[in-house]
């Protein structure tokens, strides 16, 4: 009989849960309700006895001091009673942990069937609710139906004496698991079956398989274990290893360029290849501190002779825009299981987020799935669990605000490691399998989850299918494993490792079976969630927390041994072999044989038609504005706008000083909460050496055109670390993409020519910022699908395509943290500097966005020098000639001078006059403009000499100083005090939007 | 690292790990920097025999998310641990060695009833940390006033003093009867206080979390248990300091260079070392 155990807060105590959700529902949808209180419940299917009942309830879920608890309801004041709960399948990380404490209390072992499973009772008083209002709260504010069922009772439904009821969100499939033949007598049968299962394969593939399939020789080898056509399972693995995903064939495509202005055509044969791989490999040969790029899960810089830093960025956008805080928090601890399996492992050390949502007040027609403003909120919590409970440190984040992402938000995550440079005197970076190696999969089990992901998400549920499409990650299994692995990796047990993301075990062992050129899986020795699985859905689940290693016979117990200690699951699942087979069994019989080369054979390449339209053809013009009347109002608005103001409510909500390795945080200045260009950590705690690492995303230049958006997103990045004192000469890169559909279809994507001819010019853009610069591309993804189709109010739907969007991180090695600077002022009577030419670019600016208009004279990066800025700014910087440093990104210099000065909390007197210009001749222009190479510096005078020698020829100006009055002031070009602010006016307006957040 | 003075006994430090603990290792290196020798090891390890408690001088409960602070932040680690090592650390108290819990140890330690430790009683749950009033996870540095009658081992000589405290379950809550004891006693250690170097009277963000009392850490009536929520070992080297920068260039301006003297962070657990050094 299952038990039912509540636990809630003594009545005297504050209930911060509780008033958050009362706050939020008030808030959000103007609801008046005075009070919540939540209730935790347990509903234990476990079979015990009263005296062990009261044991865990005493010993383990009561604490004396704070919470009351019963079996039965307790009694609790109120007018609505919410109760919300996982559906079944869900992943219920607290009711995994219940049950661990409570065999350890009561030295028992759970049988296969038992289980602990939380959810949670609201009691909501006042506000003259409704039954709808009360039902809206649970929809809109505490259950999200992909993943949880929820119940609603009022006075009169609620029974005192059973409560809620018992629920057991228990998954039963009651299903023989069966390996299926598939047709493949015509393409029109595969496609079929293709669309029907859900097998996504491109019908330009389908002859390629068809024709293996049908071959004699592979037929006659099939034949001796028993096969004849392609079953599902061999399907869902070519099909996984083809997708977009996993093989980037957007970016391998052959485009037909054309511009529409000259008429001139081009054909551009693999994005991936020109543009990424082969510039990378060029920079690789000159930088000898590039040492993994292009093959493993992450890119691999040297920090120094020891140690080894290793980065990879990815976005889980689709996830996050279902499930915001599932999807988020699957993605952040996703990601960082791609260093833990980059060569033969690393030690995480920094994560890194980029969100790009609809406005958080959005009230529009269109109704996505999430609000803009819950879903932000679900996806910075998500994010927050995920790095805080893997004891990482998150520094950095930024956050964008634009109605394109409506239809689909992007969320980015980052993931920095670090592994020594040598293990047991061989090569960190590199691995192999061997034939004979052992396939061990290491962490969580395998359920349903994840497979097929979007297309499962359309099923209808029953009360016992999982809802394990939408994941919710576990970092506390992932750090048991983490923490396992790297002292397996450090005793030289680990010849391989790879995580199981995307396409699950059929990824992993697919891809490391490549190296010995063979393997045997045993599928059914896979430990399994819940029994009824197919052989296929093992093989493709995404089951989260899970890495694919392999060990040598020998080395078999002593990693069982240490998995053990450290409370993880291991199961040896096959073995690696050189038959060039890869050859899967389930209970014996073969149910996969396929030849591991024929994913190197010769697949289509995808095609698309690009044109590009430029800008004035798009009937785009540079708008005609007088300067504003209040100036100092325009800059107070400007601040005060979503895109630019203060979001110290998401920072201090991720751990940033965790491993205790932070040099420049991500606030800073004299109150400690002004945004810092980039951050730097120590990562390495005896040593000097620091990692400076930034992010950067300038979405809204695309609108004018995709290369200058790219080249600009890269030079801020590059400006922002090299602002704290990072080096000019060593910058690794990431590039993430993230773009709207690219094939043209006269329906459903009629601009689908000019958005493949973006993606070519982003791309152009790429190569030549970084050849320019010698970043190489450490790691990069493409997230191709960022489109969404929404209803409005009358039924009507609607796609949303989001802006074409590169995020772009930069990461570099500081010799010595102790000469960093952070961005604040620090004296008054300091010169101030301008480095760098501002032009007249407005084009897609916050300046012009404010006032509505998109414009045309797009910010253009024009590299030349811009190198030989920043490195001559890298010297002042190692010289201690600078005060404090910041780039003027968005929102231009009058936005950037306002945040040095509040920074420093300290006055400035500025003169635009001195500003040097090419071309913007008018004060807004000069102050707005977002031209990029650009960076105010601050200085004690008597540096003065020593500072600007430095930088000689190089564009650079002093255009007034620090001063003590705490007012920013801006003279004109005619000399005429234009701008005359208080810093606290200044901040105020700044922290408006989101300084009540907490 | 090794030991200053080969003379000196070493001071041996274990360092726990496992199930979800995530500062172990700065919290090791920074009680290196201290002058001793530290080991991190897992709880099963403890458990299992591989490590013996005996052996070392000081236990520390580190901070982290053990269990994923699922049913109360260190409430699980509480649990495992009275489940299974309880004597041997009954034992290690009883010899007179010290027990430091930081954050996610400081919960364990309040629900072992290591702490507040009324009258030798090392089992009773008196005091619970708990959700923040401020609803959420919280990353900040804060300002913190020593007690100069407590004797906690650990913070003499502290006056004055900041750490960051990053953590969703740090309110102090126990009632008024216990607060007034834990006063009475001295086992008060650190408050949190306002920038005016008073406490902070519950004020957000001084006090971040609505401690009663504004309280950030209290010791045993022995001073050798002691727990807090703030981090010391995050504050190992002197550019972890959110104002290192500015207290740089003003330095530099006076001509002077910085002082590389130990942080307040390395000075609190050499404190620890030192006792021992001493007592042992």
């Amino acid at each position: 009989m299952p038990a039912r155990l509540e636990i809630t807060l003594k009545p005297d105590l504050f209930d911060a849960e509780g008033a958050a959700v009362c706050k939020k529902a008030n808030d959000y949808f103007g609801f008046g309700l005075e009070s919540v209180r939540t209730v935790s419940i347990l509903t234990i299917d476990i079979d015990l006895t009263e005296d062990q009942l009261e044991a865990i309830r005493t010993e383990i879920f009561t604490n004396p001091v704070t919470q009351i608890s019963s079996y039965k309801p307790l009694a609790i004041d109120f007018d609505w009673i919410l109760w919300v709960g996982y559906r079944p399948g869900v992943r219920d990380n607290p009711g995994s942990t219940a049950a661990e404490a409570a065999e350890d209390l009561l030295r028992i072992g759970l049988k296969p069937h038992e289980a602990i499973y939380t959810s949670k009772r609201y009691c909501l008083k006042g506000g003259n609710l409704s039954f709808e209002h009360a039902d809206r709260i649970a929809r809109e504010l505490l259950a999200n139906d992909i993943i949880q069922q929820w119940k609603v009772f009022s006075g009169e439904d609620w029974n005192q004496d059973t409560g809620v009821g018992i629920i057991i969100p228990k998954v039963r499939l009651d299903h023989k698991p069966i390996v299926t033949d598939i047709p493949v007598d015509s393409d029109k049968t595969l496609m079929h079956v293709s669309k029907e299962r859900g097998l996504a394969l491109n019908p330009n593939d389908i002859p390629t398989i068809r024709s293996y399939f049908l071959r004699e020789d592979v037929l006659e080898q099939r034949r001796a274990f028993g096969l004849s056509t392609p079953t599902d399972v061999e399907l869902e693995y070519i099909s996984q290893a083809r997708s977009d995903h996993c093989n980037h064939n957007t970016f391998k495509g052959l485009f037909y360029y054309r511009d529409l202005s000259t008429g001139e055509t081009e054909l551009v044969d693999n994005l991936f290849a020109t543009c990424i791989e082969e510039p990378t490999i060029a920079i690789k040969k000159q930088k000898s501190w590039v040492i993994s790029v292009l093959w493993d899960n992450a890119g691999v810089g040297r920090f120094n002779d020891d140690y080894y830093y290793v980065i990879t960025g990815e976005t889980h956008n689709s996830p996050s825009n279902m499930e915001a805080y599932g999807g988020a928090i699957t993605g952040i601890v996703g990601v960082y299981r791609d260093p833990m399996g980059t060569g033969k492992g690393s030690r995480l050390i920094m994560g890194m987020y980029g969100y790009c949502v609809g406005p958080r007040d959005y009230h529009g027609e269109l109704k996505p799935h999430l609000h803009p403003r819950r879903l932000l909120d679900g996806v910075i919590e998500g994010v927050r669990d995920g790095g805080n409970k893997s004891g990482i440190p998150t520094p950095y984040g930024q956050v964008l605000f634009h109605k394109g992402y409506l239809g689909k938000c992007l969320v980015f995550v980052t993931a920095v490691g670090l592994m020594p440079s040598q293990i047991k005197g061989a090569p960190a970076e590199e691995k192999a399998t061997s034939p004979g190696d052992l396939i061990i999969m290491c962490g969580g089990r395998v359920g349903k989850d994840g497979i097929h992901g979007v297309t499962a998400a359309s099923e209808s549920f029953s009360v016992h299918t999982p809802a394990g499409h939408v994941q919710i990650g576990d970092p506390y299994t992932q750090k048991k494993m983490h923490d396992f692995l790297l002292e397996a990796r450090d005793q030289g047990l680990i010849a391989f490792i790879t995580d199981n993301g995307g396409g699950g075990l059929s990824s992993s062992i697919g891809e490391s079976s490549q190296f010995s050129n063979g393997c045997v899986v045993e599928l059914e020795k896979g430990p399994l969630k819940y029994e009824g699985l197919d052989q296929w859905e093992i093989w493709v689940s995404e089951s989260q927390e899970r890495m694919t290693v392999a060990v040598t016979p020998e080395h078999q117990e002593r990693f069982m041994a240490l998995s053990k200690k450290h409370a993880v699951e291991s199961t040896v699942i096959g073995s690696y072999t050189d038959s060039g087979k890869l050859h899967i069994t389930y209970d014996g019989r073969t149910c996969a044989y396929v030849d591991i080369d024929f994913l190197a054979s010769h697949f289509p390449q995808w095609t698309f038609e690009a044109e590009w339209t430029p800008p004035e053809m798009r009937g785009l013009v540079e708008p005609e504005l007088a300067a504003p009347d209040n100036a100092p109002g325009l800059l107070l608005d400007l601040l005060a706008g979503p895109n630019i103001c203060s979001k110290e409510w998401i920072i201090r909500q991720y751990d940033h000083e965790v491993q205790g390795t932070s040099v420049i945080k991500p606030l800073v200045g004299k109150d400690r909460d002004v945004i810092s260009d980039a951050v730097v950590i120590r990562p390495v705690l005896d040593s000097f050496q620091g990692l400076a690492a930034a992010q950067a995303l300038l979405p809204t230049y695309s609108e004018i055109d995709t290369y200058h958006m790219v080249a600009c997103a890269i030079d801020e990045a590059v400006r922002r670390v090299v602002a704290v004192g990072g080096d000019p000469d060593h910058i690794g890169g990431v590039d993430n993409f993230c773009w709207p559909n690219i094939q043209y279809d006269p329906d459903d994507n009629p601009d689908g020519k000019y958005k493949a001819a973006q993606l070519v010019r982003a791309n152009r853009a790429l190569r030549d910022i970084c050849a320019d610069y010698g970043i190489p591309l450490l790691s990069g993804k493409d997230s191709m699908y960022v489109d969404g189709y929404l209803k409005d109010g009358k039924g009507e739907t609607h796609k949303v395509s989001a802006l074409p969007t590169l995020q772009f991180s930069c990461t570099s090695v500081v010799s010595d943290i102790t000469k960093c600077i952070t961005m604040d002022c620090k004296f008054a009577g300091d010169l101030v500097y301008v480095l760098g030419e501002t032009g007249n670019e407005l084009g897609a600016s916050e300046y012009y966005e404010h006032f509505g208009h998109v414009g045309l004279n797009v910010p253009e990066l024009r590299p030349g020098s811009l190198m030989k800025l920043y490195q001559a700014l890298s010297r002042a910087i190692q010289e201690e000639l600078v005060a404090s440093c910041h780039g003027i990104y968005r929102g231009g210099l009058g936005v950037h001078l306002a945040l040095v000065a509040m920074g420093g909390g300290l006055g400035m007197e500025i003169d635009l006059s001195r500003v040097l210009t090419t071309g913007a001749e008018q004060d807004h222009v000069i102050l707005y403009s977002e031209t990029p190479g650009r960076f105010i510096v601050t200085i004690d005078p008597k540096n003065r000499s020593s500072f600007e020698e430095l930088f000689d020829t190089l564009p650079h100006a002093c255009i007034g100083k620090v001063s003590s009055k705490t007012e920013l002031v801006i003279n004109s070009l005619k000399e005429k005090p234009m701008i005359h602010v208080p810093i606290s006016k200044l901040k105020a307006a700044w922290k408006r939007p989101f300084g009540e957040l907490v | 690292m090794t030991q200053s003075d080969t003379h000196d006994k070493s001071v041996n430090v274990l360092v726990l790990t496992g199930y979800g603990l995530n500062c172990d290792l700065e919290t090791a290196y920074a009680f290196e920097l201290a002058g001793a020798v530290s080991t991190r090891v897992h709880i099963n390890a403890l458990i299992s025999g591989e490590a013996v408690l005996k052996d070392y001088d000081i236990l520390v409960f580190d901070g982290g998310f053990s269990w994923g602070d699922d049913h109360g932040a260190g409430v699980l680690e509480a649990v495992r641990l009275k489940s299974n090592i309880n004597e041997a650390m009954y034992e290690f108290i009883g010899d007179g060695k010290l027990i430091l819990g930081i954050c996610n140890g400081f919960q364990a330690l309040v629900n072992l009833g290591l702490l507040p430790g009324f009258d030798g009683d090392h089992k009773a749950r008196n005091v619970a940390l708990t959700f923040n009033d401020c609803g959420n996870f919280r990353d900040d540095w804060v300002s913190l006033l020593g007690n100069p009658d407590s004797s906690c081992v650990f913070t003499k000589g502290f006056t004055r003093t900041e750490f960051p405290i990053r953590h969703g379950e740090g309110k102090f809550y126990a009632s008024p009867k216990v607060i007034e004891r834990l006063i009475d006693n001295g086992q008060v250690v650190f408050r949190y206080a306002a920038p005016n170097g008073e406490p902070a009277h519950g004020e957000f963000p001084f006090n971040p979390n609505g401690s009663a009392h504004d309280i950030a850490g209290i010791c045993d009536p022995t001073g050798r248990i002691f727990g807090l929520m703030p981090h010391p070992e995050a504050f190992n080297h002197w550019t972890n300091h959110p104002d290192w920068t500015r207290v740089k260039e003003s330095v530099k301006r006076q001509d002077k260079s910085i002082d590389f003297e130990l942080t307040d962070g390395i000075r609190l657990l050499k404190n620890g070392v030192d006792y021992i050094k001493a007592a042992f």
